[in-house]
């Protein structure tokens, strides 16, 4: 495919519980924005089974399209099926574009395509824009974040991109828009080889967000003293709707589960506020929360590296802090018997 | 049970800097290293060579000093070493890297495949995926946890989610990308290292694996780099001691308002 065949951004949805995640909302706003500025027009892709009723509340996003790729065998995350049914699609229309959820799915499908179809891939990337050549390109980190690039696909059409979850504000579109569906079969299972799932298991705490989609990350380090002492912890993080991670150390200790760590060898997380309780802030963890807006840090040591970082530093103990802290959200919180 | 496992030399990026003068990335003094997520896959190839006999052959795309990545990894009790060198295979990006390494792994036999999830230097954690797309078999990414079954020709593997896992089972062969929740990697003794010296590596060239160099490097790649710069670096916000605690909550609580979290 050469540069100038090609037309339409496409991003590529994901749902979870039968809600759209936000993530989605993140990507049609990128998205919108790109096609705006190419003049072309925006659709949004979604991959998996009964999913006519998530297309009712898109409306205010204004997608001009949406296609559903939706069947039996798309019912479970099987990227090689996601990809081959994507695939053929892209092959027949032809987009400029296609966005993808810098998540463990997201990465999965795009990468699958990628290969398939011979085209360039930028992952995990922190912005997406038109320059001022009028090229779409793709802005992202490398080496622990010590560096930004901006990359672009010269040739290959369409784009691909993964867009890292919490970069760009999900916002409604100025005017509302009833966009065109259409509804696809997922190509069938292949005959050669055959995967299954065969269980879901769920280890992070119900009443805790997760690490892509949260506002606020309470972040935790050894200097929690005990797994015992989540507890205050947990409650924090419940009352600010906050998903929890942690340092390697923690992970390591076993306080939480492994996909829970943030750093150089676990996860690299985004959000509007992390709170760093009892983390010292070593390099391999700080490259984690590098594009977190705000970091308050709570440290008994004055020379930890994380008051390098942190927006707000509070020397002192984690558990002089927290009970007033929690005292003063619970106020704050409105509970049911308050609601009247 | 034939396992292959790709890996990568990485500098040491927790060793990086960027000079505070000229705000640019500073490479000299940095050690290269063996991928971290590359031996949590060279680790688990090994165990599961333990529980079910085979080979482990460990292949790696690189600069001709990449052969110190291979010589750490047949000290851990790899079988077979492969460095993939030639000028032509410079700056791949992931496509390019992907079709090279599967190029490599035509002219092999192999059940399973085993990628680290991501190069720490890169980060991409697309090349296992791309890989396995190019090789036409199934890939299980970011495990902790795998057990193969020989009779059934299959493999269990637990794979990462966002909320915690999922068990697949796939047919082999496969391609795995391993995380850090897989293994605690073997310490090689002084004296396996020294051995592992003695051993041989193969050297494979673009003619040794058929490739075209169209297809590798460079040329082969569909992205390009417009422009690399450093970030911005985070400044040093206000530091408080707990002296005056309802002060503290109440600045910790207008920050979370101005972020529109509480």
């Amino acid at each position: 495919m050469s540069s100038e065949t090609g037309r339409g951004v496409w991003v590529v949805g994901e749902q979870k519980a039968d809600q759209l995640k936000s993530v989605t909302f993140e990507l049609i706003t990128a998205g919108r924005r790109i096609a705006d500025a190419l003049k072309q027009e925006l659709t949004l892709v979604l991959i998996g089974h009964n999913l006519e009723h998530l297309t009712g509340a898109l409306a205010d996003y204004a997608p001009d399209k949406i296609l559903l790729i939706d069947g039996e065998d798309t019912k479970s995350f099987i990227p090689e099926i996601y990809a081959d049914s994507l695939g053929s699609l892209v092959l027949e229309r032809r987009p400029n574009a296609v966005l993808f959820a810098a998540t463990y799915s997201g990465r999965d499908i795009a990468s699958r395509l990628a290969a398939k179809l011979g085209l360039g891939l930028a992952a995990d990337c922190t912005d997406l824009l038109v320059d001022e050549k009028g090229r779409f390109v793709q802005v992202r980190p490398a080496f622990g974040g010590n560096l930004m690039a901006t990359i672009f696909q010269p040739s290959a059409r369409p784009q691909l991109a993964t867009l890292r979850p919490g970069m760009i504000k999900g916002g409604k579109a100025q005017t509302k828009k009833t966009p065109m569906i259409e509804k696809l079969q997922p190509q069938p299972r292949p005959t050669k080889w055959s995967k299954v799932i065969l269980k879901t298991v769920r280890e992070v705490a119900e009443e805790s967000g997760n690490l892509d989609e949260a506002d606020v990350v309470v972040g935790v380090g050894r200097g929690l003293g005990s797994k015992e002492n989540l507890r205050s912890v947990n409650h924090l993080a419940s009352l600010l709707d906050a998903a929890i991670g942690g340092s390697r150390g923690v992970v390591d200790a076993g306080w939480l589960p492994h996909n829970q760590q943030i750093g150089l060898t676990g996860r690299a997380i985004s959000p509007k506020i992390y709170f760093a309780l009892g983390i010292s802030g070593a390099i391999q963890h700080l490259v984690g929360v590098r594009t977190a807006k705000q970091i308050i840090a709570i440290n008994k040591d004055p020379d930890a590296p994380i008051f390098k970082v942190a927006t707000f530093g509070i020397v002192g103990d984690l558990f002089t802090v927290l009970p007033p802290l929690i005292k003063e959200l619970e106020t704050r919180k409105p509970t049911a018997q308050t609601g009247t | 049970m034939r396992i292959v496992v790709c890996v990568k030399q990485v500098p040491d990026v927790a060793e990086l800097r960027i000079d505070e003068v000229t705000h640019s990335l500073v490479r000299a003094g940095v050690p290269s290293i063996l991928n971290p997520f590359d031996e949590f896959a060279v680790e688990e190839a090994l165990r599961i060579r333990e529980r079910n006999e085979g080979t482990v052959t460990v292949i790696t795309m690189g600069p001709p000093q990449a052969r110190e990545a291979l010589v750490r990894c047949l000290a851990m009790g790899a079988d077979r070493a492969i460095l993939l060198t030639d000028s032509a295979f410079a700056a791949a990006d992931t496509y390019a890297t992907a079709k090279t390494l599967a190029l490599a792994l035509q002219k092999l036999e192999f059940d399973l495949v085993i990628c680290g999830m991501k190069a720490i230097d890169g980060e991409t954690c697309q090349v296992g995926p791309e890989l396995a797309e190019l090789l036409d078999i199934p890939h299980i990414s970011y495990i902790k946890k795998v057990e193969i079954n020989s009779s059934a020709n299959t493999v269990l593997a637990e794979r990462l989610t966002e909320e915690g896992y999922e068990q697949v089972r796939s047919t082999l062969p496969c391609l795995l990308t391993a995380t850090k929740a897989l293994n605690v990697p073997r310490m090689p003794t002084l004296i396996q290292q020294l051995t592992a010296k003695q051993k041989p590596i193969e050297t494979w060239s673009t003619a040794s694996i058929g490739a075209e160099r169209k297809d590798v490097g460079l040329t082969g790649s569909r992205t390009q780099v417009l422009k690399v710069y450093t970030p911005e670096l985070r400044s040093q916000g206000v530091i408080v001691t707990t002296e005056d605690l309802r002060g503290v909550v109440a600045q910790v609580i207008k920050l979370l308002e101005k972020e529109g979290t509480a």
